[in-house]
Protein backbone atom coordinates (compact mmCIF):
# COMPACT_ATOMS: atom_id res chain seq x y z
CA UNK A 1 0.00 0.00 0.00
CA UNK A 2 1.30 3.03 -0.96
CA UNK A 3 1.31 5.84 1.94
CA UNK A 4 1.11 9.39 1.76
CA UNK A 5 2.06 10.99 4.61
CA UNK A 6 2.48 15.36 2.91
CA UNK A 7 1.00 18.06 4.83
CA UNK A 8 1.06 21.67 4.57
CA UNK A 9 1.64 24.34 6.78
CA UNK A 10 1.70 27.40 4.82
CA UNK A 11 3.16 27.48 1.50
CA UNK A 12 5.73 24.46 2.49
CA UNK A 13 4.50 21.25 1.04
CA UNK A 14 5.87 18.52 3.52
CA UNK A 15 6.90 15.21 2.58
CA UNK A 16 6.03 14.23 5.78
CA UNK A 17 5.08 15.59 9.63
CA UNK A 18 7.60 14.78 11.36
CA UNK A 19 9.81 18.04 12.37
CA UNK A 20 12.81 18.56 14.46
CA UNK A 21 12.26 21.38 16.74
CA UNK A 22 14.42 24.94 17.48
CA UNK A 23 17.20 24.02 19.79
CA UNK A 24 17.11 20.65 19.94
CA UNK A 25 19.07 19.23 17.11
CA UNK A 26 22.14 21.39 17.11
CA UNK A 27 22.87 22.92 13.86
CA UNK A 28 21.61 19.64 12.19
CA UNK A 29 25.41 18.42 11.05
CA UNK A 30 25.69 16.87 14.57
CA UNK A 31 23.45 14.34 14.36
CA UNK A 32 24.45 13.41 10.40
CA UNK A 33 26.62 10.47 11.36
CA UNK A 34 23.98 8.98 12.93
CA UNK A 35 20.76 9.48 10.71
CA UNK A 36 19.96 10.28 7.44
CA UNK A 37 18.42 14.02 7.47
CA UNK A 38 17.16 13.66 4.03
CA UNK A 39 13.99 11.70 5.51
CA UNK A 40 12.95 14.36 7.68
CA UNK A 41 10.02 16.46 7.01
CA UNK A 42 12.00 19.47 7.66
CA UNK A 43 13.80 21.24 10.44
CA UNK A 44 13.73 24.31 12.42
CA UNK A 45 17.14 25.73 13.77
CA UNK A 46 18.27 27.12 16.71
CA UNK A 47 17.17 30.66 17.25
CA UNK A 48 18.91 33.18 15.30
CA UNK A 49 19.38 36.83 16.64
CA UNK A 50 20.49 40.00 15.21
CA UNK A 51 23.61 39.78 17.46
CA UNK A 52 25.59 37.28 18.13
CA UNK A 53 24.48 36.11 21.80
CA UNK A 54 27.38 33.72 24.12
CA UNK A 55 24.11 32.37 26.06
CA UNK A 56 23.85 31.93 29.99
CA UNK A 57 26.77 31.00 32.46
CA UNK A 58 26.26 27.49 33.68
CA UNK A 59 24.85 25.20 35.18
CA UNK A 60 22.04 25.30 32.24
CA UNK A 61 20.19 21.93 32.23
CA UNK A 62 18.89 20.13 35.27
CA UNK A 63 17.13 16.55 34.90
CA UNK A 64 13.68 16.29 36.56
CA UNK A 65 11.01 13.82 36.97
CA UNK A 66 10.53 12.63 33.44
CA UNK A 67 12.07 15.71 32.11
CA UNK A 68 14.77 18.82 32.02
CA UNK A 69 15.11 22.39 32.58
CA UNK A 70 17.20 24.17 30.21
CA UNK A 71 18.31 27.86 30.33
CA UNK A 72 20.93 27.64 27.39
CA UNK A 73 20.22 31.53 26.75
CA UNK A 74 20.23 31.54 23.31
CA UNK A 75 23.63 31.08 22.58
CA UNK A 76 23.77 31.50 18.81
CA UNK A 77 26.37 33.05 16.30
CA UNK A 78 24.06 36.02 14.95
CA UNK A 79 22.31 36.39 11.81
CA UNK A 80 25.04 37.29 9.75
CA UNK A 81 27.58 34.29 11.09
CA UNK A 82 24.64 32.39 10.78
CA UNK A 83 24.21 32.94 7.09
CA UNK A 84 28.04 32.36 6.44
CA UNK A 85 28.69 29.28 8.26
CA UNK A 86 25.80 27.73 9.13
CA UNK A 87 23.52 27.90 6.45
CA UNK A 88 25.23 26.54 3.44
CA UNK A 89 25.30 23.20 5.32
CA UNK A 90 21.44 23.08 5.71
CA UNK A 91 20.99 24.39 2.01
CA UNK A 92 22.11 21.21 1.17
CA UNK A 93 20.37 18.99 2.79
CA UNK A 94 17.59 19.93 0.28
CA UNK A 95 14.84 19.34 2.86
CA UNK A 96 12.62 22.15 4.13
CA UNK A 97 14.22 24.55 6.37
CA UNK A 98 12.59 26.81 8.85
CA UNK A 99 14.70 29.23 10.66
CA UNK A 100 13.67 29.98 13.92
CA UNK A 101 14.64 34.19 14.70
CA UNK A 102 14.10 35.88 18.12
CA UNK A 103 14.44 39.77 18.81
CA UNK A 104 13.91 41.92 21.71
CA UNK A 105 11.68 44.61 19.69
CA UNK A 106 9.21 44.61 16.87
CA UNK A 107 11.51 46.47 14.90
CA UNK A 108 14.66 44.41 15.58
CA UNK A 109 12.20 40.83 14.77
CA UNK A 110 11.41 42.57 11.46
CA UNK A 111 14.95 43.52 10.84
CA UNK A 112 16.31 40.12 11.57
CA UNK A 113 14.15 38.07 9.26
CA UNK A 114 14.51 40.79 6.44
CA UNK A 115 18.10 39.89 6.70
CA UNK A 116 17.39 36.29 6.41
CA UNK A 117 14.62 36.67 4.01
CA UNK A 118 17.63 37.90 0.98
CA UNK A 119 19.24 34.10 1.24
CA UNK A 120 18.17 31.08 -0.58
CA UNK A 121 17.26 27.97 1.26
CA UNK A 122 15.29 29.25 3.86
CA UNK A 123 11.42 28.13 3.40
CA UNK A 124 10.07 29.75 6.48
CA UNK A 125 10.45 31.63 9.82
CA UNK A 126 9.35 30.56 13.15
CA UNK A 127 9.35 33.60 15.25
CA UNK A 128 10.48 32.41 19.03
CA UNK A 129 7.78 34.39 20.91
CA UNK A 130 8.61 32.30 23.83
CA UNK A 131 11.84 31.85 25.18
CA UNK A 132 11.43 31.91 29.03
CA UNK A 133 15.24 32.39 29.20
CA UNK A 134 16.35 35.50 28.10
CA UNK A 135 15.36 39.28 29.86
CA UNK A 136 13.67 40.98 26.97
CA UNK A 137 14.71 44.23 28.38
CA UNK A 138 11.26 46.42 27.75
CA UNK A 139 11.91 49.91 29.01
CA UNK A 140 10.28 49.34 32.57
CA UNK A 141 12.97 46.66 32.93
CA UNK A 142 10.43 44.04 33.30
CA UNK A 143 10.87 41.04 31.44
CA UNK A 144 7.81 40.60 29.10
CA UNK A 145 7.54 38.04 26.64
CA UNK A 146 5.87 38.39 23.43
CA UNK A 147 3.88 35.45 23.63
CA UNK A 148 2.05 36.93 26.97
CA UNK A 149 0.82 38.91 25.24
CA UNK A 150 -1.91 39.40 22.55
CA UNK A 151 -1.63 42.79 21.65
CA UNK A 152 2.56 41.77 20.64
CA UNK A 153 1.78 39.36 19.11
CA UNK A 154 -0.37 40.71 16.90
CA UNK A 155 1.80 43.52 16.37
CA UNK A 156 5.09 41.72 15.76
CA UNK A 157 3.59 39.02 13.38
CA UNK A 158 2.36 41.60 11.40
CA UNK A 159 5.66 43.67 11.73
CA UNK A 160 7.23 40.65 10.12
CA UNK A 161 4.78 39.67 7.70
CA UNK A 162 5.14 42.82 6.24
CA UNK A 163 8.91 42.01 4.90
CA UNK A 164 8.59 38.10 3.87
CA UNK A 165 6.40 36.36 1.75
CA UNK A 166 7.79 33.17 3.30
CA UNK A 167 5.44 31.04 5.51
CA UNK A 168 5.61 32.65 8.85
CA UNK A 169 4.88 30.28 11.67
CA UNK A 170 4.57 32.00 15.37
CA UNK A 171 5.85 29.80 18.00
CA UNK A 172 4.03 30.25 21.28
CA UNK A 173 4.78 29.59 25.01
CA UNK A 174 2.30 27.60 27.22
CA UNK A 175 2.56 29.87 30.20
CA UNK A 176 -0.88 31.46 29.66
CA UNK A 177 -4.47 31.46 30.72
CA UNK A 178 -5.71 30.94 27.18
CA UNK A 179 -3.04 29.52 24.82
CA UNK A 180 -6.20 29.53 21.51
CA UNK A 181 -6.45 33.46 22.14
CA UNK A 182 -2.62 34.03 21.62
CA UNK A 183 -2.99 31.76 18.83
CA UNK A 184 -5.85 34.10 16.88
CA UNK A 185 -3.65 36.79 17.91
CA UNK A 186 -0.96 35.61 15.83
CA UNK A 187 -3.24 34.65 13.09
CA UNK A 188 -4.85 38.08 12.95
CA UNK A 189 -1.15 39.52 12.25
CA UNK A 190 -0.67 37.15 9.21
CA UNK A 191 0.96 34.38 10.69
CA UNK A 192 0.67 30.73 8.14
CA UNK A 193 0.82 28.49 11.28
CA UNK A 194 1.48 28.50 15.23
CA UNK A 195 3.68 26.13 16.96
CA UNK A 196 3.27 25.26 20.30
CA UNK A 197 4.57 24.52 22.87
CA UNK A 198 7.47 26.14 24.18
CA UNK A 199 8.98 25.25 27.24
CA UNK A 200 7.47 26.01 30.39
CA UNK A 201 9.23 28.16 33.16
CA UNK A 202 10.00 26.00 35.99
CA UNK A 203 12.55 26.00 38.73
CA UNK A 204 14.97 23.03 40.84
CA UNK A 205 16.37 24.32 43.67
CA UNK A 206 19.25 22.72 45.53
CA UNK A 207 18.48 22.00 49.16
CA UNK A 208 22.05 21.62 50.27
CA UNK A 209 22.99 25.01 49.32
CA UNK A 210 19.14 26.73 48.78
CA UNK A 211 20.25 28.24 45.32
CA UNK A 212 17.97 27.63 42.27
CA UNK A 213 20.57 24.84 40.59
CA UNK A 214 20.52 26.84 37.10
CA UNK A 215 22.56 30.08 36.97
CA UNK A 216 19.49 31.82 35.38
CA UNK A 217 17.68 30.58 38.32
CA UNK A 218 14.47 29.59 36.00
CA UNK A 219 14.62 27.70 32.87
CA UNK A 220 12.10 25.89 30.61
CA UNK A 221 10.89 22.81 31.29
CA UNK A 222 10.28 20.27 28.39
CA UNK A 223 10.15 16.52 28.02
CA UNK A 224 8.01 13.44 28.45
CA UNK A 225 6.36 15.43 31.43
CA UNK A 226 4.41 18.33 29.37
CA UNK A 227 2.93 16.35 26.54
CA UNK A 228 -0.33 15.76 28.08
CA UNK A 229 -0.41 19.93 28.49
CA UNK A 230 0.99 20.08 24.91
CA UNK A 231 -1.74 17.82 23.83
CA UNK A 232 -4.65 19.90 25.15
CA UNK A 233 -3.00 22.94 23.98
CA UNK A 234 -2.46 22.03 20.64
CA UNK A 235 -6.19 20.47 20.67
CA UNK A 236 -7.73 23.53 22.10
CA UNK A 237 -6.09 25.55 19.20
CA UNK A 238 -7.00 23.34 16.51
CA UNK A 239 -10.68 23.97 17.52
CA UNK A 240 -10.41 27.49 17.26
CA UNK A 241 -8.27 28.88 14.35
CA UNK A 242 -8.13 28.46 11.10
CA UNK A 243 -4.08 28.13 10.42
CA UNK A 244 -2.36 25.36 10.56
CA UNK A 245 -0.65 24.40 14.16
CA UNK A 246 2.65 22.18 14.68
CA UNK A 247 3.06 20.15 17.59
CA UNK A 248 5.63 20.39 19.89
CA UNK A 249 5.61 18.97 23.36
CA UNK A 250 7.54 15.61 24.96
CA UNK A 251 7.14 13.78 21.93
CA UNK A 252 9.00 10.64 22.69
CA UNK A 253 7.45 8.34 20.11
CA UNK A 254 5.32 7.07 16.92
CA UNK A 255 2.08 6.95 19.40
CA UNK A 256 2.67 10.39 21.01
CA UNK A 257 2.94 12.02 17.65
CA UNK A 258 0.37 10.59 16.35
CA UNK A 259 -1.66 12.21 19.69
CA UNK A 260 -0.96 15.34 17.89
CA UNK A 261 -1.30 14.64 14.90
CA UNK A 262 -4.85 13.26 16.02
CA UNK A 263 -5.94 16.51 18.05
CA UNK A 264 -5.61 18.65 15.02
CA UNK A 265 -1.97 19.08 14.50
CA UNK A 266 -0.52 19.22 11.12
CA UNK A 267 2.96 18.35 11.90
CA UNK A 268 4.91 17.94 14.82
CA UNK A 269 8.22 18.68 16.25
CA UNK A 270 10.65 16.60 17.85
CA UNK A 271 12.71 18.23 20.44
CA UNK A 272 14.39 16.78 23.76
CA UNK A 273 13.83 12.84 22.81
CA UNK A 274 16.91 13.99 20.03
CA UNK A 275 19.24 13.75 23.17
CA UNK A 276 17.69 10.43 24.20
CA UNK A 277 18.12 8.91 21.29
CA UNK A 278 19.13 10.74 18.17
CA UNK A 279 17.24 8.41 15.96
CA UNK A 280 13.80 9.29 17.51
CA UNK A 281 13.03 11.40 15.00
CA UNK A 282 13.51 8.90 12.41
CA UNK A 283 11.80 6.44 14.59
CA UNK A 284 8.78 8.24 14.96
CA UNK A 285 8.63 8.79 11.07
CA UNK A 286 8.83 4.99 10.75
CA UNK A 287 5.93 4.47 13.61
CA UNK A 288 3.64 6.21 12.02
CA UNK A 289 3.86 4.36 8.71
CA UNK A 290 3.99 1.42 10.72
CA UNK A 291 0.45 2.69 12.38
CA UNK A 292 -0.97 3.95 9.02
CA UNK A 293 -0.06 0.39 7.64
CA UNK A 294 -1.75 -1.64 10.67
CA UNK A 295 -4.57 0.75 10.36
CA UNK A 296 -4.93 0.50 6.80
CA UNK A 297 -4.81 3.87 6.61
CA UNK A 298 -3.22 5.42 3.26
CA UNK A 299 -3.30 9.22 3.43
CA UNK A 300 -1.84 11.28 6.83
CA UNK A 301 -5.17 13.34 6.27
CA UNK A 302 -6.94 11.20 7.88
CA UNK A 303 -5.21 10.97 10.56
CA UNK A 304 -4.93 14.54 11.25
CA UNK A 305 -7.70 16.14 13.45
CA UNK A 306 -9.55 13.09 13.44
CA UNK A 307 -10.41 13.54 17.39
CA UNK A 308 -13.70 12.39 18.55
CA UNK A 309 -14.99 15.19 21.11
CA UNK A 310 -18.08 12.91 21.35
CA UNK B 1 30.30 8.38 16.37
CA UNK B 2 27.94 5.10 16.74
CA UNK B 3 24.99 4.42 18.53
CA UNK B 4 24.75 0.77 19.37
CA UNK B 5 22.68 -1.86 22.07
CA UNK B 6 25.51 -3.12 23.33
CA UNK B 7 26.11 -6.95 25.21
CA UNK B 8 27.35 -6.34 28.93
CA UNK B 9 30.02 -9.10 29.21
CA UNK B 10 30.69 -8.29 32.69
CA UNK B 11 29.52 -6.02 35.45
CA UNK B 12 31.20 -6.46 38.65
CA UNK B 13 31.78 -4.41 41.87
CA UNK B 14 35.51 -3.47 42.59
CA UNK B 15 35.73 -0.88 45.41
CA UNK B 16 32.56 0.10 47.68
CA UNK B 17 30.17 1.68 45.85
CA UNK B 18 32.49 1.11 42.73
CA UNK B 19 31.73 -0.93 39.34
CA UNK B 20 33.18 -2.09 36.27
CA UNK B 21 31.44 -2.56 33.68
CA UNK B 22 32.67 -4.24 30.14
CA UNK B 23 30.69 -4.15 26.92
CA UNK B 24 30.35 -5.50 23.50
CA UNK B 25 31.28 -3.22 20.68
CA UNK B 26 33.86 -3.19 17.96
CA UNK B 27 32.81 -0.35 15.83
CA UNK B 28 32.69 2.10 19.19
CA UNK B 29 36.39 0.43 20.69
CA UNK B 30 38.19 0.85 17.36
CA UNK B 31 37.59 4.43 17.46
CA UNK B 32 37.21 5.51 21.03
CA UNK B 33 40.67 7.70 22.22
CA UNK B 34 41.28 8.39 26.06
CA UNK B 35 39.52 10.76 27.54
CA UNK B 36 36.71 10.68 25.65
CA UNK B 37 33.38 9.30 27.00
CA UNK B 38 30.26 7.30 25.88
CA UNK B 39 26.49 8.36 27.02
CA UNK B 40 24.43 5.48 28.37
CA UNK B 41 20.73 5.16 28.43
CA UNK B 42 20.13 3.54 31.90
CA UNK B 43 16.45 2.83 31.28
CA UNK B 44 14.49 2.47 28.43
CA UNK B 45 11.83 4.28 30.30
CA UNK B 46 12.21 8.07 30.15
CA UNK B 47 13.38 7.63 34.01
CA UNK B 48 16.05 8.76 34.38
CA UNK B 49 15.15 10.19 30.96
CA UNK B 50 18.58 11.90 29.80
CA UNK B 51 22.10 9.22 29.05
CA UNK B 52 24.86 9.40 31.25
CA UNK B 53 28.37 10.14 30.13
CA UNK B 54 31.34 8.21 31.74
CA UNK B 55 34.99 8.41 30.28
CA UNK B 56 36.38 4.78 28.91
CA UNK B 57 38.45 2.65 31.21
CA UNK B 58 40.08 0.73 28.60
CA UNK B 59 39.50 -1.24 25.56
CA UNK B 60 40.02 -3.68 23.59
CA UNK B 61 39.44 -4.90 19.65
CA UNK B 62 35.63 -6.16 20.63
CA UNK B 63 35.03 -4.26 23.43
CA UNK B 64 35.13 -1.56 25.99
CA UNK B 65 35.14 -0.44 30.15
CA UNK B 66 34.13 2.08 31.70
CA UNK B 67 34.17 2.35 36.12
CA UNK B 68 31.05 3.90 37.90
CA UNK B 69 30.35 5.06 41.19
CA UNK B 70 27.14 4.75 42.02
CA UNK B 71 25.69 8.25 43.11
CA UNK B 72 22.25 8.28 42.12
CA UNK B 73 19.29 6.82 39.62
CA UNK B 74 21.01 5.79 37.14
CA UNK B 75 23.89 4.69 38.16
CA UNK B 76 21.69 2.68 40.27
CA UNK B 77 20.25 0.52 37.69
CA UNK B 78 23.46 0.34 36.11
CA UNK B 79 24.42 -1.80 38.85
CA UNK B 80 21.93 -3.92 38.94
CA UNK B 81 22.53 -4.84 34.98
CA UNK B 82 23.54 -8.59 34.77
CA UNK B 83 25.88 -10.16 31.99
CA UNK B 84 24.19 -11.06 28.82
CA UNK B 85 21.76 -7.61 28.97
CA UNK B 86 21.83 -4.83 26.43
CA UNK B 87 22.18 -1.00 26.89
CA UNK B 88 22.20 1.83 24.13
CA UNK B 89 25.39 3.52 23.85
CA UNK B 90 26.32 6.72 22.13
CA UNK B 91 30.06 7.18 21.24
CA UNK B 92 32.81 7.73 21.28
CA UNK B 93 32.34 11.59 22.11
CA UNK B 94 34.23 14.29 22.43
CA UNK B 95 37.99 15.37 22.14
CA UNK B 96 40.67 12.80 24.04
CA UNK B 97 44.02 13.90 25.61
CA UNK B 98 46.99 14.88 23.14
CA UNK B 99 50.38 14.51 23.58
CA UNK B 100 53.57 16.66 22.18
CA UNK B 101 56.73 15.89 22.65
CA UNK B 102 57.57 15.76 26.37
CA UNK B 103 59.95 14.20 28.57
CA UNK B 104 57.71 13.61 32.18
CA UNK B 105 54.07 13.21 31.65
CA UNK B 106 52.58 14.04 35.53
CA UNK B 107 48.48 12.46 35.77
CA UNK B 108 46.61 13.53 38.89
CA UNK B 109 43.76 12.01 39.16
CA UNK B 110 40.69 11.57 42.13
CA UNK B 111 37.80 9.38 42.02
CA UNK B 112 36.24 8.66 39.32
CA UNK B 113 38.61 10.81 37.07
CA UNK B 114 41.02 8.23 37.36
CA UNK B 115 40.11 5.55 34.96
CA UNK B 116 40.11 7.98 31.76
CA UNK B 117 44.18 9.01 33.00
CA UNK B 118 44.66 5.05 33.55
CA UNK B 119 43.59 4.51 29.49
CA UNK B 120 45.92 7.59 28.39
CA UNK B 121 48.92 6.02 30.35
CA UNK B 122 48.18 2.96 29.09
CA UNK B 123 48.01 4.04 25.41
CA UNK B 124 51.02 6.34 26.23
CA UNK B 125 53.07 3.48 27.10
CA UNK B 126 51.99 0.86 25.06
CA UNK B 127 51.31 2.68 21.67
CA UNK B 128 52.70 6.25 22.29
CA UNK B 129 55.67 4.48 23.49
CA UNK B 130 56.47 6.72 25.85
CA UNK B 131 58.73 5.14 29.00
CA UNK B 132 57.14 4.24 31.80
CA UNK B 133 59.92 5.62 33.59
CA UNK B 134 58.82 8.71 32.69
CA UNK B 135 55.30 8.86 33.84
CA UNK B 136 54.39 10.30 37.24
CA UNK B 137 51.05 9.27 38.69
CA UNK B 138 49.35 11.17 41.47
CA UNK B 139 45.98 9.48 42.91
CA UNK B 140 43.87 10.99 45.56
CA UNK B 141 41.23 9.65 47.22
CA UNK B 142 39.45 9.60 51.08
CA UNK B 143 40.56 6.34 51.79
CA UNK B 144 42.82 3.74 50.25
CA UNK B 145 40.06 1.44 48.95
CA UNK B 146 39.22 4.31 46.55
CA UNK B 147 42.91 4.34 45.24
CA UNK B 148 40.87 3.37 41.75
CA UNK B 149 43.34 1.33 39.24
CA UNK B 150 46.06 1.06 41.57
CA UNK B 151 47.17 -2.35 40.67
CA UNK B 152 46.65 -1.16 37.13
CA UNK B 153 49.27 1.77 37.43
CA UNK B 154 51.32 -0.18 39.27
CA UNK B 155 51.70 -2.98 36.29
CA UNK B 156 52.51 -0.32 33.86
CA UNK B 157 55.45 0.25 35.70
CA UNK B 158 55.09 4.44 36.32
CA UNK B 159 55.94 5.94 39.45
CA UNK B 160 53.19 5.96 41.62
CA UNK B 161 52.58 8.50 44.26
CA UNK B 162 49.19 8.57 46.55
CA UNK B 163 47.34 10.56 48.82
CA UNK B 164 44.34 9.60 50.83
CA UNK B 165 42.49 11.51 53.79
CA UNK B 166 42.77 9.32 56.38
CA UNK B 167 46.33 8.43 55.60
CA UNK B 168 45.47 4.87 54.95
CA UNK B 169 48.07 5.04 52.10
CA UNK B 170 50.66 7.24 50.99
CA UNK B 171 50.81 10.78 51.91
CA UNK B 172 47.81 11.92 54.67
CA UNK B 173 46.25 15.31 52.96
CA UNK B 174 45.81 16.58 49.34
CA UNK B 175 47.17 14.59 46.41
CA UNK B 176 48.30 18.12 44.86
CA UNK B 177 49.97 19.21 47.61
CA UNK B 178 53.15 15.71 46.66
CA UNK B 179 52.13 17.18 42.91
CA UNK B 180 53.35 20.75 44.03
CA UNK B 181 56.67 19.10 45.82
CA UNK B 182 57.41 16.69 42.87
CA UNK B 183 57.02 20.27 40.32
CA UNK B 184 59.74 21.96 42.93
CA UNK B 185 61.71 19.06 41.78
CA UNK B 186 61.77 18.41 38.45
CA UNK B 187 60.86 21.64 36.87
CA UNK B 188 63.21 24.78 35.72
CA UNK B 189 60.63 26.94 37.60
CA UNK B 190 61.43 24.85 40.61
CA UNK B 191 64.48 25.95 40.48
CA UNK B 192 66.51 22.59 41.16
CA UNK B 193 66.54 21.36 37.48
CA UNK B 194 68.62 23.08 35.13
CA UNK B 195 66.95 21.12 31.85
CA UNK B 196 64.20 22.88 29.67
CA UNK B 197 60.64 22.28 31.16
CA UNK B 198 58.97 19.34 29.04
CA UNK B 199 57.03 18.25 31.95
CA UNK B 200 53.40 17.99 30.62
CA UNK B 201 50.18 17.34 33.28
CA UNK B 202 46.92 15.85 32.60
CA UNK B 203 44.14 16.00 35.38
CA UNK B 204 40.65 14.59 36.10
CA UNK B 205 38.56 14.43 39.12
CA UNK B 206 36.53 16.76 41.40
CA UNK B 207 36.27 20.35 40.41
CA UNK B 208 38.55 21.84 43.37
CA UNK B 209 41.29 19.24 42.19
CA UNK B 210 40.94 20.51 38.41
CA UNK B 211 41.65 23.50 40.36
CA UNK B 212 44.31 23.37 42.38
CA UNK B 213 46.31 21.70 39.11
CA UNK B 214 45.46 24.18 37.17
CA UNK B 215 46.80 26.54 39.28
CA UNK B 216 49.94 24.54 39.91
CA UNK B 217 50.43 24.24 36.21
CA UNK B 218 50.20 28.36 35.91
CA UNK B 219 53.03 28.54 38.86
CA UNK B 220 55.75 25.79 37.73
CA UNK B 221 54.61 27.23 34.03
CA UNK B 222 54.42 23.41 32.58
CA UNK B 223 51.42 22.84 30.03
CA UNK B 224 48.19 21.07 32.00
CA UNK B 225 45.27 19.43 30.34
CA UNK B 226 42.05 19.39 32.16
CA UNK B 227 39.53 16.97 31.73
CA UNK B 228 36.52 18.81 33.17
CA UNK B 229 32.85 17.38 34.42
CA UNK B 230 29.48 19.48 33.49
CA UNK B 231 26.28 18.35 33.96
CA UNK B 232 25.36 16.99 29.97
CA UNK B 233 22.11 16.19 28.39
CA UNK B 234 22.60 15.22 24.36
CA UNK B 235 26.50 14.57 24.85
CA UNK B 236 27.08 15.39 21.01
CA UNK B 237 26.81 19.16 20.71
CA UNK B 238 23.15 19.30 20.27
CA UNK B 239 21.41 21.24 22.75
CA UNK B 240 24.59 23.39 24.07
CA UNK B 241 23.59 22.69 27.87
CA UNK B 242 27.67 21.39 29.03
CA UNK B 243 29.10 24.84 28.76
CA UNK B 244 32.28 25.78 30.42
CA UNK B 245 33.56 29.28 30.82
CA UNK B 246 36.86 29.93 28.25
CA UNK B 247 38.98 32.82 27.86
CA UNK B 248 38.57 34.19 24.30
CA UNK B 249 40.95 37.22 22.95
CA UNK B 250 40.55 39.67 25.97
CA UNK B 251 37.20 38.04 27.48
CA UNK B 252 35.46 34.91 27.59
CA UNK B 253 32.94 32.12 25.69
CA UNK B 254 31.02 29.20 26.73
CA UNK B 255 32.81 26.45 25.06
CA UNK B 256 30.36 23.04 24.76
CA UNK B 257 32.33 21.12 26.85
CA UNK B 258 31.02 17.37 25.15
CA UNK B 259 32.18 18.40 21.66
CA UNK B 260 34.91 20.94 22.28
CA UNK B 261 35.83 19.10 25.24
CA UNK B 262 35.69 17.10 28.07
CA UNK B 263 39.43 17.80 27.77
CA UNK B 264 40.11 21.76 27.65
CA UNK B 265 44.30 23.29 28.38
CA UNK B 266 43.93 24.54 31.95
CA UNK B 267 45.37 28.08 30.67
CA UNK B 268 42.18 28.39 28.39
CA UNK B 269 39.36 27.88 31.55
CA UNK B 270 38.22 30.38 33.42
CA UNK B 271 37.34 29.01 36.61
CA UNK B 272 34.64 31.15 38.79
C1 LIG C 1 32.54 13.68 30.41
C2 LIG C 1 32.13 12.98 31.68
C3 LIG C 1 32.73 11.79 32.02
C4 LIG C 1 32.35 11.12 33.18
N1 LIG C 1 32.97 9.94 33.47
C5 LIG C 1 32.60 9.26 34.58
C6 LIG C 1 33.21 8.00 34.88
O1 LIG C 1 34.09 7.51 34.15
N2 LIG C 1 32.79 7.35 36.00
C7 LIG C 1 31.81 7.86 36.82
O2 LIG C 1 31.45 7.22 37.82
N3 LIG C 1 31.23 9.05 36.55
C8 LIG C 1 31.59 9.75 35.46
N4 LIG C 1 30.98 10.96 35.18
C9 LIG C 1 29.90 11.43 36.07
C10 LIG C 1 28.64 10.65 35.79
O3 LIG C 1 28.16 10.98 34.51
C11 LIG C 1 27.55 10.95 36.84
O4 LIG C 1 27.98 10.48 38.08
C12 LIG C 1 26.24 10.28 36.48
O5 LIG C 1 25.65 10.97 35.43
C13 LIG C 1 25.30 10.25 37.65
O6 LIG C 1 24.06 9.67 37.22
P1 LIG C 1 22.99 9.13 38.27
O7 LIG C 1 21.71 9.00 37.53
O8 LIG C 1 23.48 7.94 38.98
O9 LIG C 1 22.92 10.30 39.34
P2 LIG C 1 21.81 11.43 39.42
O10 LIG C 1 20.57 10.82 40.00
O11 LIG C 1 21.72 12.15 38.15
O12 LIG C 1 22.50 12.35 40.49
C14 LIG C 1 22.74 11.91 41.83
C15 LIG C 1 23.48 12.98 42.58
O13 LIG C 1 24.76 13.20 42.01
C16 LIG C 1 24.87 14.53 41.54
N5 LIG C 1 25.49 14.50 40.23
C17 LIG C 1 24.99 14.00 39.09
N6 LIG C 1 25.82 14.15 38.07
C18 LIG C 1 26.88 14.79 38.58
C19 LIG C 1 28.06 15.25 38.02
N7 LIG C 1 28.33 15.13 36.71
N8 LIG C 1 28.95 15.87 38.82
C20 LIG C 1 28.69 16.02 40.14
N9 LIG C 1 27.57 15.61 40.72
C21 LIG C 1 26.68 15.01 39.96
C22 LIG C 1 23.46 15.06 41.44
O14 LIG C 1 23.41 16.45 41.65
C23 LIG C 1 22.75 14.31 42.53
O15 LIG C 1 22.91 14.95 43.77
C24 LIG C 1 31.35 11.66 34.03
C25 LIG C 1 30.74 12.86 33.70
C26 LIG C 1 31.12 13.52 32.55
C27 LIG C 1 30.47 14.82 32.20
C1 LIG D 1 18.03 22.52 25.36
C2 LIG D 1 16.85 23.16 24.68
C3 LIG D 1 17.04 24.27 23.89
C4 LIG D 1 15.97 24.89 23.25
N1 LIG D 1 16.20 25.98 22.46
C5 LIG D 1 15.15 26.55 21.81
C6 LIG D 1 15.36 27.64 20.94
O1 LIG D 1 16.48 28.09 20.71
N2 LIG D 1 14.27 28.19 20.31
C7 LIG D 1 13.01 27.71 20.50
O2 LIG D 1 12.07 28.22 19.91
N3 LIG D 1 12.79 26.65 21.32
C8 LIG D 1 13.82 26.07 21.98
N4 LIG D 1 13.59 25.00 22.79
C9 LIG D 1 12.22 24.50 22.97
C10 LIG D 1 11.91 23.33 22.06
O3 LIG D 1 12.02 23.68 20.70
C11 LIG D 1 10.51 22.76 22.33
O4 LIG D 1 9.55 23.75 22.04
C12 LIG D 1 10.31 22.33 23.77
O5 LIG D 1 11.47 21.74 24.28
C13 LIG D 1 9.15 21.36 23.96
O6 LIG D 1 9.33 20.19 23.21
P1 LIG D 1 10.00 18.83 23.80
O7 LIG D 1 9.30 18.53 25.10
O8 LIG D 1 9.77 17.80 22.76
O9 LIG D 1 11.44 19.14 24.01
C14 LIG D 1 14.66 24.38 23.43
C15 LIG D 1 14.48 23.24 24.23
C16 LIG D 1 15.54 22.62 24.85
C17 LIG D 1 15.29 21.41 25.69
Amino acid sequence: MGLNLETQIGKIQLKNPVLVASGTFGHAKEFAPLIDLKKLGGIVTKTITLKPRLGNPPTRIVETPSGMLNAIGLQNPGVEKFIEEKLPYFRKLKIPIIVSAMAYTVEEFAEVVKILDREDGIDGFELNLSCPNVSYGTKSGSARMFAHDEKMIEEVVGAVRKVTSKTLIAKLGPDVSDIARMAMAAERGGADAVALINTFTAMVIDLKTRKPVLANKTGGLSGPCVRPIAVRMTWDVCRQTKIPVMGIGGIMNANDALEFLVAGAKAIQVGTANFVNPNASIEILEGIQAFMKKNKISNIQEIIGSVKNT
Amino acid sequence: MFKERCVIEENKKIAPGHYSIRLRSSKISKKSKPGQFVQVLCSDSYEPLLPRPFSFLDVDKNSFSFLYQVVGKGTKILSALKRGDEVSILGPLGQGFSLKNAKSIVLVGGGVGIPPLYHWAKECVTKLKVSAKNIHVFLGARDKSLLLCEKEFKKLGVHFYAATDNGSRGHKGFVTELVGEHLDRTTSVGGKNSAPDVVRMYTCGPTPMLKAVSALAKKYDVSCEVSVEVPMACGFGACLGCAIKVKKDDGHRFAIACCEGPVFQAKEILWD
